[in-house]
């Protein structure tokens, strides 16, 4: 064969390239780089969070005499203590109703044939890839209409919108690996159809169940534009768009923003933290035809 | 499919058994009706409005029906066609710095055999996934601030910068800004999909090229690169499609600016539809972003689509 012409020294030079680039201390190296990279912005603003008024304006590096003061004067000064509450609540309430509502759909979707069932589950998918900045300006006009502005409920619909059909399509391509015997036998054991999803299949998908609950907390937690457009009151706004309010102000006060920041980002690392797993396979879950 | 034809539930008495009955004849309707109801108020609703305001001029007091008139506002407004410039700078930028980083970080992690140390490596990067797409703005904001920022001190305490650089102040500086502040949100989700198409490229596919004396780079081109196909396109284009309607993290880290530098199509139609209540050429904007975004969708679908032939042959 008239391949590359090789000699056996430049096979052996080139091999001893890529086994340094393949040892362990350049793998080492990378995620280090990596690590640091992702998690240095957010040691810093948790440093910022100690500071005083004057330590940030000294620019030190570490906080000079710590203090939780930026803590108080973003969470009781400012009140924001009720937008992290608001944040719990309009996520908890998201999750809750999308799983109700998205895991019957997924189960459907991996089972049953229906008129124009693909063209429905297409349906689902573009619900899903639609720009939700396209939907902001008629929802804006139809929150103010029913009288939701500065309401969690207002907030709490919008997240449904987002996350629902994800969560249809990621528990639909969980089920999907279960195999369609599971439900034969439970019928013909004398379950009713129900009574086979909510007592054999749904045990099995348990997992991903969790995983889909996890990404729709998190995607709740995190989101921004929805949550701003409906709501900048303390009734009703979340911690993300608190912190964001900070830009306004004339002198921004970045301890207290920082501070906010980090209270903001404290349930998204624990969550990650814990469930780290579950979020990977919720994440690739949500690709896999 | 079969799994209805089998078996014949014993059948109930009274309102709670005939009730129940229903429920096992109309399963489908039951378990996807309320999903499907939802999705047609939250949805289809104002997606139905969009295209309504979209032909409405909104400009001045009130409404008037005018169908070209915001369509036409939009080829003619060079800050239409400036939004669109940033926006595709923006998306291919991230794409870019996302999809590689992930890439890097993917098949480093896939050489880490301890699997301890491999999940506290995966927890610690996708830590920044997680953050609140709001707080990812407002901290690179207060990073790269000109007067207070750590990077200026940095750069000026290592000797690089002579005085302090105003980041978000300069058009290309902000948009570098913008860029990484976005691709340090997304590098996780592209990290994570790449992993998975890693792990899923069976062992004996390495062992042959080996026994075949293939180097690294050769197994790479002929073994990695092709079995990582179809992760690479579900990432790339999610990546790519998530960052071109970008909204939350270029309006909290510039708010667009300076002068319209980083103003990506979102902000833009927030701004119009938000700030300026100018509800229909918000609207018009929209329109277009969907379509854009319709097109490289109809892509994903079809990829999706395919799968599932796979799965049902």
């Amino acid at each position: 064969m008239a391949g590359p012409e090789f000699t056996v020294e430049q096979y052996r030079r080139r091999q001893r390239l890529w086994d340094v680039l393949e040892s362990r201390y350049v793998v080492h190296l990378v995620l280090f780089l990596a690590v640091f990279f992702i998690v240095s912005p957010l040691i810093w603003q948790l440093l910022t969070s100690f500071k005083t008024s004057q330590a940030v304006l000294d620019l030190t590096y570490l906080p000079v005499d710590p203090t939780l003061a930026a803590y108080e004067r973003a969470l009781i000064d400012r009140g924001f203590w009720r937008a992290v509450v608001n944040s719990v609540l309009i996520a908890s309430a998201s999750t809750v109703i999308v799983m109700i509502l998205g895991t019957p759909a997924g189960y459907v979707f991996s089972r049953f044939r229906f008129p124009f069932d693909n063209a429905v589950f297409v349906f689902v998918l573009f619900t899903r890839l639609f720009p939700p900045i396209g939907l902001v300006t008629p929802y804006y006009r139809i929150v103010t209409t029913f009288g939701l502005l500065n309401t969690k409920t207002g907030i709490v619909i919008a997240n449904v919108y987002l996350w629902l059909p994800l969560v249809i399509y990621i528990m639909r391509n969980f089920f999907i690996t279960i195999p369609q015997a599971l439900d034969e036998a439970a019928r013909v054991d004398g379950c009713t159809k129900v009574q086979a999803f909510r007592y054999v299949v749904f045990p099995v998908v348990l997992p991903g169940f969790a995983a889909g609950t996890i990404l729709t907390f998190l995607y709740s937690w995190r989101e921004f534009l929805f949550a701003f457009t409906v709501s900048t009151d303390l009734n009703s706004m979340t911690i993300p768009v608190a912190t964001f309010l900070f830009v306004g102000d004339a002198g921004i006060d970045w301890a207290a923003m920082a501070a906010a920041a980090i209270v903001a980002v404290i349930p998204s690392a624990l969550v990650v933290i814990f469930f780290q797993r579950y979020i990977v396979v919720g994440l690739t879950g949500g690709l896999k035809g | 499919m079969a799994a209805e034809e089998v078996g014949q539930a014993p059948h109930g008495e009274g309102v709670v058994g005939q009730l129940s009955d229903w429920v096992n004849d109309h399963i489908r309707t039951v378990l996807l009706g309320p999903s499907l109801v939802a999705l047609f108020v939250v949805f289809i609703y104002p997606a139905t409005m969009l295209l309504w305001l979209s032909l409405q001029n909104t400009r001045g007091i009130g409404e008037t029906f005018e169908p070209a008139y915001n369509y036409g506002r939009i080829f003619s407004d060079p800050t239409f066609w400036n939004a669109v410039e940033k926006t595709l700078i923006y998306s291919t930028g991230s794409l870019v710095l996302s999809v590689g980083a992930g890439l890097a970080i993917a098949l480093a992690l896939n050489k880490v055999l301890d699997s301890r140390v491999r999940n506290t490596y995966s927890t610690l990067i996708l830590i920044s996934w997680a953050v609140p797409l709001s707080i990812v703005g407002v901290t690179w904001r207060w990073m790269f601030n000109g007067q207070l920022g750590v990077v200026n001190k940095l750069l000026i305490d290592l000797g690089i910068l002579q005085s302090s650089y105003s980041w978000l102040g300069n058009s290309l500086s902000a948009m570098v800004v913008v860029i990484l502040a976005d691709s340090w949100s997304r590098i996780p989700f592209a990290a994570v999909v790449l992993l998975a198409g890693l792990q899923s490229i069976p062992q004996e596919m390495y062992d042959a090229a080996k026994m075949d004396g293939a180097t690294t780079l050769q197994t790479f081109r002929h073994v990695t690169l092709p079995y990582l196909r179809p992760s690479f396109f579900v990432a790339g284009l999610i990546t790519w499609m998530f960052a071109f309607r970008a909204f939350a993290i270029p309006f909290s880290t510039t708010g667009g600016g300076p002068g319209g530098a980083t103003e990506t199509l979102a902000v833009y139609i927030h701004r119009f539809g938000i700030q300026l209540l100018d509800y229909g050429f918000a609207s018009a904007v929209s329109v277009f972003l969907v379509g854009v975004t319709l097109i490289v969708a109809t892509g994903y679908v079809y990829f999706v689509l395919e799968q599932i032939e796979e799965i049902e042959v």
